[in-house]
């Protein structure tokens, strides 16, 4: 496929000829030719599954390609192992959490490396210290120390922590896997500082993957679009910028029409009379005396930046932390842990996905039955035709791409995992869904069928309480909008179509 | 990357069923390997007398592992169930001297056993700290008393007079008791919530808490299970002989663990846990006990024979290929 509009001065840093890739049957790349130049920005978007992620996975040695060639630098290119290819200068960050757990944050970034620190035998972890001190600073982070025990950093911090120690003076190719959707609003101002300056000033090349069409279209400077393991098309930097750019690109990715409908289409903020959850001036740590009202039938969305305290008024919300004061009511009776909670219909969908909403290791059935294994148990057993029953039904509902209930969760790609977080609770028939960062790492096919069923989830008389940091789905989806900043309420508006991300924006920063 | 079912000996069904072939694979080879090696150094492994050495070998074991099933599937342990058989053989074996009572001696092992079951299960999750802890600190406690008992008694060994403990060695007896065993515990485990919440807080144990399950009320329970069939053990592990002593159950929970793993358990439970695994196990670690000294091993070689098996089953279950990323 020809590629448009680039400078043919540009030095061809990575190409791939004919790279092919196959997971038994499946196919994830067919037969694909992609060129890297210095200097660029690459974006790669398609939904999951399109084989995005594969090529670079393969590129940075993550796993061997079925059939093809790859060339790095004008010769020949096929790295054994992630390690190998990050010595040579291609580093991947990857989606999932990568750093080693309790030992500090110097040890991860040097982890492999601590020969440069050794005398007799012996580590100099002050010299250690000093080092990661001078690298998070030259990266711009400062509020993390070499000498910090990495259980004690957020999740987004720990984020950082991985693209300080991929990043080196030798890498030549970044790539940036989904990283985004895990790092704080001050991380990702630090990760595009970092990439703009790898290509800009240094001539090393970006290669960009993710679902935020956004960030995509404000950072990158080429778009490459992926469909079913084929490049779809090339998009330049002033295709982007062109009025209708995301309409096309979607209907790139998507190969179909998608519809105008992604969002909730009508403007008025509605509700049922009957209160379904009332948090009642709760107060913990830093939140002090917070209130809200959810009546059924009603969307409230929380938004604000990750540190603000919303994650915790969920958790709340749900039994899952002590509160100092206040309480949470459910159907008249006080939520007190999540045993409370579940029994009074109310179920949870945590931010991080993988550790704590699902189990990876365990089959699509066994996560979808197992808030309601108290109710499947008949005659002192649950019959394993009850268990098939309710999961197929979901997995039918939710359309799970799967080959059956049997197949493993962490087979799965984001989306799908994503579904069957939804569909334990819809499985249980919970009245009340606390989702957090419902669509976080979904593509837009499974964003808008999400979308789709939180709105069905809304008129069948389900009390939503949406926790999200994208503002355009809580403005597309919220019938009522509470803003948080520094752990207090700054703002609280009603569902409108005049409302707009940037007047959102400055009660958040 | 969906869709994919995995075909038959294909490359892909080797690595995801890894446990249950070695599970599986590792018992057939001792039965067939001995059936042909035994019969050749004289006596086959098979005859009446060798399969009857076999069963009770074999019983023990069994029982105290598949009653494990549930704990290991936690991804927990108990290193105090070698100490529990031979404080509960002992108290069987002195109360049924004292009082003619053996009934009594049963029951008050099992109040010990659901008491050190529950201590066991809460521990864990309300101290926060790693079950080989609370389960050390009981084998030490237990040794402590036994040593108390016998050498209050100043003996190493009792047994049982006016108490006929033939049928405990009857290995019609030992087969079926095995059999209703798996029977029970093959239903809570695979049919009923404890086992399938025991599992999924094994495989993730803050998805199950979000889920709704109480972690200490199923650990406790997975605990209480095992604590029983420790007893049912300690009962086949006294009847054998009709005594007990000091040293009775030493060892004990390490066997247990090893034939577990032998069997293809993941050591850190969750959803590969399997019932099969505990018997499967028990067997291939019995018919190596019996079988390797027929075919002239001598005794002192068998746990040598034995380490080499197990480190080769653990590298076929725990292949991970995986290096630390440089900088």
């Amino acid at each position: 496929m020809e590629e448009r509009g680039t400078d043919m001065s540009q030095e061809i840093i990575f190409e791939a000829k004919h790279m092919h890739k196959a997971f038994g049957p499946t196919i994830a790349l067919k037969d694909v030719d992609i060129q890297i130049k210095r200097g660029e920005i690459r974006g790669l978007v398609g939904e999951n599954g399109s084989g995005k992620s594969t090529i670079m996975s393969i590129a940075a040695g993550m796993q061997p390609a079925t059939s093809g060639e790859m060339y790095y630098k004008g010769e020949k290119w096929s790295p054994k192992n992630m390690v190998e290819s990050q010595n040579q200068g291609i580093s991947m960050i990857l989606q999932e959490a990568n750093t080693i757990p309790h030992v500090t944050v110097a040890q991860n970034i040097f982890a492999g490396q601590e020969k440069l620190f050794s005398k007799a035998g012996l580590i100099n972890m002050t010299a250690m210290y000093k080092k990661a001190d001078e690298l998070l600073q030259k990266f711009g982070i400062s509020n993390i120390k070499g000498k910090d025990p990495v259980g004690r950093l957020t999740f987004e911090d720990r984020k950082l922590i991985e693209i300080v120690r991929c990043v080196t003076d030798d890498t030549q190719i970044l790539v940036v896997d989904e990283t985004t959707t895990a790092l704080s609003h001050e991380g990702r101002e630090i990760l595009y500082k970092l990439i703009h300056k790898m290509t800009e000033e240094e001539n090393k090349a970006v290669v960009f993957v993710s679902h935020d069409m956004d960030e995509i279209l404000e950072q990158c400077n080429v778009l490459t679009v992926l469909r079913d393991g084929d490049i779809i098309g090339h998009l330049t930097r002033e295709e982007m910028d062109a009025p209708d750019a995301v309409q096309k690109i979607r209907l790139m990715m998507v190969g179909r029409e998608i519809g105008r409908k992604y969002f909730r289409e009508d403007f008025i903020p509605s509700h049922q009379e009957e209160v379904a959850l009332d948090i009642q001036n709760i107060s913990m740590g830093p939140i002090k005396d917070f209130s809200l009202t959810l009546r059924k039938g009603e969307i409230v969305g929380i938004g604000g930046l990750s540190g603000c305290g919303m994650h915790d008024i969920g958790k709340a919300a749900y039994g899952l932390v002590k509160l100092d004061k206040g309480q949470v009511i459910r159907n008249g009776k006080p939520v007190k842990n999540c045993l409370q909670a579940i029994e009074a219909g109310i179920g949870y969908i945590s931010k991080n996905r993988d550790l704590e909403a699902i189990i990876l290791d365990a089959p699509i059935q066994a996560n979808i039955v197992l808030p309601s294994l108290t109710s499947l148990t008949k005659g002192g057993y649950i019959r394993p035709k009850d268990e098939k029953k309710l999961s197929d039904e979901q997995i039918d509902a939710f359309r799970i791409k799967c080959g059956s209930g049997k197949q493993y969760v962490n087979t799965l790609s984001g989306g799908n995992k994503q579904k069957v977080s939804f569909a334990k609770w819809t499985a249980k028939g919970s009245d009340v869904i606390i989702m957090d960062s419902p669509t976080r790492g979904v593509d837009i096919g499974v964003k808008q069928a999400m979308y789709a069923l939180i709105e069905q989830m809304k008129a069948e008389g389900k009390a939503i309480l949406m926790i999200s940091e994208e503002l355009s789905e809580l403005i597309g989806m919220s019938d009522r909008l509470i803003i948080m900043k520094d752990f207090r309420v700054t703002a609280e508006m009603e569902r409108s179509a005049d409302l707009k991300q940037t007047d959102i924006i400055e009660y958040m920063i | 990357m969906e869709n994919t079912k995995t075909k038959i000996f294909s490359k892909n069904w080797f690595k995801t069923n890894a446990s249950a072939i070695a599970g599986y694979g590792g018992v057939l080879f001792c039965i067939i390997f001995f059936s042909i090696a035994t019969p050749l150094a004289g006596e086959s492994i098979w005859s009446a007398a060798k399969l009857s050495t076999l069963i009770s070998d074999v019983i023990v074991l069994a029982i105290l592992s598949v009653g494990a099933v549930f704990v290991y599937s936690l991804g927990s342990m108990d290193i105090s169930i070698g100490k529990q058989v031979g404080l509960y053989a002992t108290i069987m074996v002195a109360i049924t001297n004292s009082t003619g009572s053996f009934i009594l001696g049963v029951l008050i092992s099992l109040v010990i056993a659901v008491f050190i079951g529950l201590v066991n299960g809460a521990t864990g999750e309300l101290l926060h700290i790693h079950s080989v802890v609370s389960s050390l600190v009981f084998m030490m406690v237990l040794s402590g008393i036994s040593t108390l008992i016998y050498s209050g008694m100043g003996s190493r060994n009792v047994a049982l007079k006016n108490f006929d403990h033939h049928i405990f060695k009857s290995p019609v007896l030992m087969v079926i008791v095995l059999i209703v065993e798996v029977i029970i515990v093959t239903f809570l485990f695979n049919f009923t919530k404890f086992g399938k919440n025991a599992r999924a807080i094994g495989a993730n144990p803050v998805a199950a808490e979000q889920s709704g399950i109480n972690l200490v009320k199923y650990k406790m329970i997975a605990y209480v299970i095992m604590g029983v069939f420790v007893v049912v053990a300690a009962i086949f592990q006294m009847g054998y002989t009709g005594s007990a002593s000091d040293s009775t159950g030493t060892g004990f929970e390490m066997n247990v663990m090893v034939a577990l793993i032998l069997g293809g358990m993941p050591l850190s439970g969750g959803m590969k846990s399997r019932v099969s695994c505990a018997v499967l196990g028990s067997f291939t670690f019995s018919l190596l006990n019996v079988g390797l000294p027929i075919i002239g091993i001598p005794v002192n070689t068998v746990n040598f024979i034995k380490a080499i098996i197990f480190i080769i089953v653990v590298l076929i279950t725990c292949r991970k290929s995986r290096g630390i990323l440089p900088r």
